[in-house]
């Protein structure tokens, strides 16, 4: 018996399809809460939120196609330029849920890197292996920095004091990312 | 309401998945599968009542 898959939860299982299915097409790295439920934080979340590599509209049909051919469904349209020109060229996610679920989640809430610490952590996205999960993460203490500096919600601390917890943090790096946050705030 | 023992439980939890890195999904995962399942089967009632699929469009901030 495989005891890894045989606990592999329902997000669990939705995440890496569609993650090896994104793999194909471009770069991604998962970020935020799912980081940290990855990690063991008990907590239930609506939406897993992935940053992937810009990507010329050609290759996003291709990309959207096979999510399609795969069972996903996009919640905002089914058209790709659409989605391509309407929202992620202009910075807004789009949201992919498995087909004929009426939208329920989960779902995968999926941006176009955009500036410099995106771009980073598409370079330095790390696997997990305590979260047994063959996905791409940012690096744990970008996800630390960005829920501490700018997220800022009791959920958001209480993932952060839960990842802390886990790893051996670097903490110069976290100062170095908050930094980073304050700089694009401006 | 979140006091101290709301902050030691996340140590204490923290703690456990530290040290069982192959137990502890085991003893979640029926919690966490849970909520993505009542939330299925209610979006699922919901499309079949009157204006339901307008209703989670509107859920669904569309």
């Amino acid at each position: 018996m495989n005891r890894e898959i045989d606990n592999k939860t329902i997000l669990d299982k939705f995440a890496e399809k569609f993650c090896e299915i994104i793999e194909r097409h471009t770069k991604y790295f998962i970020c935020s809460g799912f980081t940290a439920i990855a990690h063991g934080r008990t907590r239930g979340t609506e939406d897993i939120d992935m940053i992937i590599e810009k990507i010329p509209i050609e290759k996003f049909i291709q990309l959207h196609k096979e999510l399609i051919r795969e069972e996903f469904e996009c919640i905002q349209s089914d058209n790709p330029e659409v989605l391509f020109e309407n929202y992620l060229n202009t910075g807004l996610s789009i949201r992919y849920v498995q087909a004929g679920k009426n939208f329920a989640p989960p779902e995968m809430e999926v941006k176009f890197a955009k500036g410099e610490l995106d771009k980073e952590q598409l370079k330095t996205r790390k696997r997990y292996p305590m979260t047994s999960l063959n996905i791409y993460f940012s690096p744990i203490e970008a996800t630390i920095a960005f829920k501490e500096e700018s997220l800022k919600s009791q959920k958001d601390l209480d993932d952060a004091r839960h990842l802390r917890l886990i790893y051996q943090i670097d903490e110069g790096e976290i100062k170095r990312i908050k930094r980073e946050i304050r700089k694009i705030k401006r | 309401m979140r006091d101290k023992t709301h902050d030691e439980q996340i140590e204490r939890w923290a703690k456990f998945v530290k040290e069982n890195p192959d137990k502890w999904k085991t003893e979640i995962k029926l919690f966490l599968d849970a909520q993505i399942i009542m939330a299925q089967r209610f979006y699922s009632k919901l499309a079949q009542t009157k204006e339901g699929r307008e209703k989670i469009k509107v859920l669904r901030g569309l």
